[in-house]
């Protein structure tokens, strides 16, 4: 029923807003943000070439800003994840999951690293989750690893 | 260069020109361009041509002949158009707060003075080029040749051939951006007008308006060299009445020197202005009035450019808004994946209110206003190849008038909105100081266009896919991608098939663009939009959301106004999937980004290779 009252309150929202006239009444309101911001699936390996690792997770719908950037706090020690990746996505209002998705560049072929992974809204505020560590290895040049879950 | 030598110059440019073009059959001019030249000797002035073999299209010239026919066609409806309609009723003075409306017609003519103005040729140094050459109807205001949007995806200029940087966006709902504004509580910049929203709206709360005054200027589009250029030609209009009739009499009565028509018939750049963006020696007074006269150009044609015969809402999507169609399973499977698991609608905004659950009742569907836009007025670098065939890349030398239109040749990155956000080289000034710190973080993104009438193509050739018969189209910025189902399949494989080399590239055994995708011309990891790249769509699905993309072009419960114009050819054969790929060039090894471009503070971050 909460999630039945949440969808027309949205609804309500984008009518009044997107079926106003004034262009700039269009821009759409942030979405209301979650209670709690839980990791629901990884994070783990999407992709690992000798050039580019991509590394995802999903999370319930965090609410906030358009835009989110999912951050990747990585080394080769796991007690110094002082390196950090962070990329944007764009929020779906109306979609109950969200699937984060960060490009980690430069990295060493053949070698492990660790990771923790956080999230944030586009002015910096934190969704206030934070994956356990994790590891993951990195390919040879010319391979490729890629996860077979989507 | 004396002034004789301008004229020289001038007149042989024109001539060159005039050859391909002369046969016209309307001219919107009082005083008409073949009166200017005739009895004049044979052209002499070389034609610019920088480029390898292969990067222009074989048909180019007669392509730019056929569309200017289109244009004069059009120009002629305008005229018979805004003839045709019954003045409107200035009402006197009266009691109270009224502003001094036009009753009856201002609107219709307010918005005919605008297409008047929009496929009016003669707004060109050489009256070849109409800001329509480059924007056409039966494509809903983008690209009209499909020759140029397979092959230098830039369109030429009015002197020829320079061209452009960027694929000519559609005009299509762009009256609907709001100014470009950055947002405290989102962190982001919204609205604005060109693929790098430069077009800003800061001055005249228009950037659909302060877009249209920036091609006549551009020095490789119409390429006037002088704002002044466009009241004086104004001025010699058959419709300056109109003009008048809308703006007050005396609004063109501009003292203009004598040599006016000279300099506006050189384009913008020529070396003999020295550099001088106002060679129209102008007393203050006049260059107010030309200055007023230029924002009167921007205000009509994006009244224009709102008006039902651009911005229309007749599509089959707004029809079965009102309940008066029913999509079919295919184009609704498709929609039911655009606002699902394409997440298209993440940028793309469908104005729905979300996505139900069983037993729950959209209760979003009814139009008060305006229809949803498809867009959510920001911008995204969604990591797009750079594409060789940019004619840009080649302009590095001089052209017959001294002009270099890029002198970084491949040192040139196109940085977006970053660029524009310093004020950089190949956008336009920030008009904004505050915005400035924000370039490293927008850097590589582009207008999110609607995804309105993105399909839309000549009702002779009503497909934008092979095998057609098709409308040859290209689409984002730079033309990369040249059909909806390589798009969307972009959007879904972006980052299944990485391969770290550039265009022209790919690894034995792979496809471009079907199961290789080169690397971002802009790979900045805190930019590139993430939100797209893996999808997990199948190959049908893509299909299907291509079909529902289908479903947003005007003209289905009415005629779209000019739609009928197209008089050139449909292409067949092939598949979209690797629609175009027989014009992939190998990208040339290629220089570090230019310090004009990357070495603008605040420097992009990470560096941009």
């Amino acid at each position: 029923m909460n999630r039945l009252l949440l969808t027309l309150a949205i609804a309500t929202t984008l009518d009044s807003l997107l079926f106003s006239n004034p262009a700039a009444a269009q821009v759409l309101p942030s979405a209301k943000r979650a209670e709690r911001v839980e990791i629901t699936k990884g994070p783990e390996l999407e992709l690992a070439t000798d050039h580019l690792t991509i590394i995802s997770w999903t999370t319930n719908n965090p609410g906030g800003s358009d835009v989110h950037y999912g951050i990747v706090h990585y080394g080769t020690d796991p007690k110094d994840l002082s390196q950090t990746a962070k990329s944007p996505l764009r929020l779906n209002q109306g979609h109950p999951e969200t699937i984060f998705r960060v490009r980690v560049t430069g990295l060493t072929p053949r070698t492990t690293y660790y990771y923790q992974v956080t999230s944030m809204e586009s002015n910096g505020k934190s969704d206030g989750v934070k994956s356990t560590v994790r590891q993951f290895t990195t390919p040879g040049p010319g391979e490729r690893i890629v996860s077979d879950t989507e | 260069m004396s002034r004789n030598t301008l004229i020289t110059v001038a007149a042989a440019f024109t001539m060159t020109l005039g050859a391909c073009i002369l046969p016209q059959t309307v001219s919107a001019q009082q005083e008409s361009a073949a009166a200017t030249t005739a009895g004049k000797p044979p052209p002499t002035t070389p034609i610019y041509n920088p480029y390898p073999p292969g990067i222009l299209p074989s048909d180019l010239v007669s392509e730019i002949d056929r569309v200017l026919r289109e244009v004069d066609v059009i120009e002629k409806r305008a005229i018979e158009r805004w003839q045709s309609l019954p003045p409107p009723t200035r009402s006197g003075l009266r009691p109270g707060p009224n502003p001094p409306v036009l009753k009856g017609t201002g609107t219709e003519l307010t918005e005919a003075l605008g297409e008047l103005m929009l496929f009016d040729k003669n707004m060109s140094p050489n009256r070849n080029e109409a800001c329509a050459s480059c924007h056409m109807p039966y494509v809903a205001f983008s690209g009209p040749i499909p020759s140029v949007n397979l092959t230098m995806i830039a369109y030429p200029g009015t002197a020829h051939f320079r061209a452009g940087k960027r694929t000519a966006q559609r005009h299509t709902y762009s009256p609907f951006f709001p100014v470009l504004q950055y947002n405290q509580v989102q962190g982001l910049f919204f609205g604005g007008n060109f693929w790098d929203s430069r077009a800003t709206g800061y001055k005249l709360r228009n950037p659909d308006g302060e877009q249209a005054q920036g091609p006549p200027v551009d020095t490789q589009e119409m390429g006037f060299p002088d704002t002044a250029c466009v009241a004086f030609r104004l001025s010699k209009a058959v419709y300056r009445p109109l003009f008048e009739q809308l703006y007050g009499q005396g609004s063109l009565d501009i003292r203009f020197p004598n040599n006016t028509e000279e300099i506006c018939a050189t384009p913008g750049g020529a070396a003999v202005f020295g550099g001088s963006v106002e060679p129209i020696k102008l007393i203050p007074e006049d260059r107010t009035e030309a200055n007023v006269a230029y924002d009167r150009w921007a205000q009509s044609i994006d009244a224009y450019e709102q008006s039902v015969q651009v911005s229309a809402f007749t599509s089959k999507f707004d029809a079965s808004l009102k309940g008066a169609y029913t999509l079919t399973p295919d184009e609704m499977a498709g929609y039911n994946l655009f606002k699902g698991k394409g997440n298209c609608n993440s940028c793309h905004v469908d104005g729905r209110g979300t996505t139900l659950m069983s037993g729950q009742v959209d209760t979003s569907t009814t139009a008060t206003a305006n229809p949803p836009l498809f867009t959510c007025f920001g911008s995204a670098n969604e990591g797009l190849p750079l594409n060789p065939r940019n004619a840009f890349y080649y302009q590095s030398k001089p052209d017959p008038f001294g002009f270099t239109p890029n002198p970084l040749g491949f040192g040139y990155r196109d940085l977006g909105m970053g660029t524009f956000l310093r004020s950089g080289f190949g956008s336009g000034p920030n008009p904004n100081r505050t915005w400035i710190q924000f370039a490293p973080t927008v850097d590589g993104q582009m207008q999110v266009a609607t995804a309105r009438n993105a399909a839309m193509a000549p009702p002779q050739c009503p497909t934008t896919e092979a095998p057609g018969p098709y409308f040859q189209k290209e689409f984002f910025h730079n033309g990369y991608i040249k059909s909806l189902k390589q798009l969307v399949h972009f959007y879904n494989t972006r980052d299944v098939y990485p391969y770290d080399v550039t265009s022209g590239h790919c690894p034995p055994g792979t496809t471009e663009k079907v199961d290789c995708w080169p690397r971002p011309e802009v790979p900045s990891p805190t930019t590139i939009d993430m939100t797209t790249g893996k999808l997990g769509l199948t190959d049908h699905e893509e299909d299907l959301i291509v079909i529902f993309l289908q479903t947003l072009s005007d003209g289905f419960t009415t005629p779209y106004a000019n739609a009928d114009t197209f008089t050139g050819r449909c292409m067949t054969g092939g598949s979209a999937k690797t629609q175009g790929n027989q014009f992939l060039i190998p990208t040339p090894p290629l220089p570090a980004c230019a310090p004009e471009v990357c070495g603008v503070a605040p420097v992009p971050n990470p560096p941009i290779p």
